[in-house]
């Protein structure tokens, strides 16, 4: 399937128009999602053994995570008190 | 840590790029999310016309079921309409969690012929990546970022007077591109 089929230079300016950039901060945010996520998972195991870190965790969840040098994104935040409630 | 360079990144398709996301490649995943931010941003903010604050919690959550579920997608070549439909959905429930309304009436009704003008958009996002690094960024600051032809004279440091000129070259070198790659299964994936 060839999905742009005609291709007058007009049409190619209004398609580049068409996807302009996200604020670079957005990017980027999701770019390192696999590191902050590799690091949440890193600190909730830490936690599970250390009862402050739980407990400052359950406490003020986007604080902890700021100190731990991990963006409190929405869905970090989401992942983070999944993991947190109790069974 | 794998590096792809611009030329190997464009050079991949859709569905090897999520093979290599799979494998835990973040070169690739870096690669993945450039390759489509600008489409879900276009459907947050212009097909349902969300406002930034949400347009941007929808874009992270977005990326972020693309990176957990990407093992349950069953065709790597469908990765595009699927990130349009995780878009769509999670657009809807961000309509319906402020306006309590079923969720048939918040999709509006334009948004099909969007979703097929940014497909079209996105093939041409592909052949412009293949593009000497010149044109690519004289194209996209002037039609996609907007910007002058002064601003666009002092980022280049190319003479004001010769900034339409380039545009227009650069937008003839696009158009060969297009008409020599319509058959690269780069932009037909999906």
């Amino acid at each position: 399937m060839i999905r742009v089929k005609t291709h007058r230079t007009e049409q190619l300016a209004r398609l580049i128009a068409a996807l302009p950039p996200p604020p670079w901060g957005w990017v980027a945010a999701a770019q390192e999602l696999p590191v902050h996520r590799r690091n949440l998972d890193e600190l909730l195991v830490r936690a599970q053994s250390d009862a402050a870190l739980r407990a400052r965790l359950i406490e003020n969840l986007e604080s902890a995570l700021v100190e731990s040098g991990i963006t409190p994104t929405p869905p970090i935040l989401e992942a983070a008190r999944a993991q947190l409630r109790p069974d | 840590m794998s590096h792809l360079s611009t030329g190997e990144g464009a050079a991949l398709t859709d569905a090897e790029l999520v093979g290599r996301c799979r494998s835990g490649d973040a070169a690739a995943w870096n690669l993945l999310v450039e390759r489509f931010s600008r489409y879900v941003y276009a459907i947050a903010s212009q097909g349902f016309r969300l406002t930034a604050h949400d347009a941007e919690d929808v874009f992270q959550d977005v990326f972020a079921k693309v990176y957990e579920h990407l093992e349950r997608l069953r065709d790597d070549t469908a990765i595009r309409p699927w990130i349009a439909q995780l878009t769509r959905r999670t657009c809807i429930d961000r309509l319906r969690a402020a306006q309590d309304v079923p969720q048939e009436n918040l999709e509006p009704p334009d948004v099909e012929d969007l979703l097929s003008t940014l497909d079209d958009a996105l093939s041409v996002r592909a052949a412009l990546e293949t593009l000497p690094a010149p044109c690519r960024e004289i194209l996209d600051r002037f039609f996609a970022r907007d910007e002058s032809y002064a601003v666009i004279s002092e980022a280049l440091d190319v003479p004001a007077g010769t900034v339409a000129s380039r545009i227009s070259r650069c937008l003839e070198k696009l158009k060969v591109a297009m008409e020599e790659t319509v058959d690269d299964p780069r932009l037909v994936d999906g």
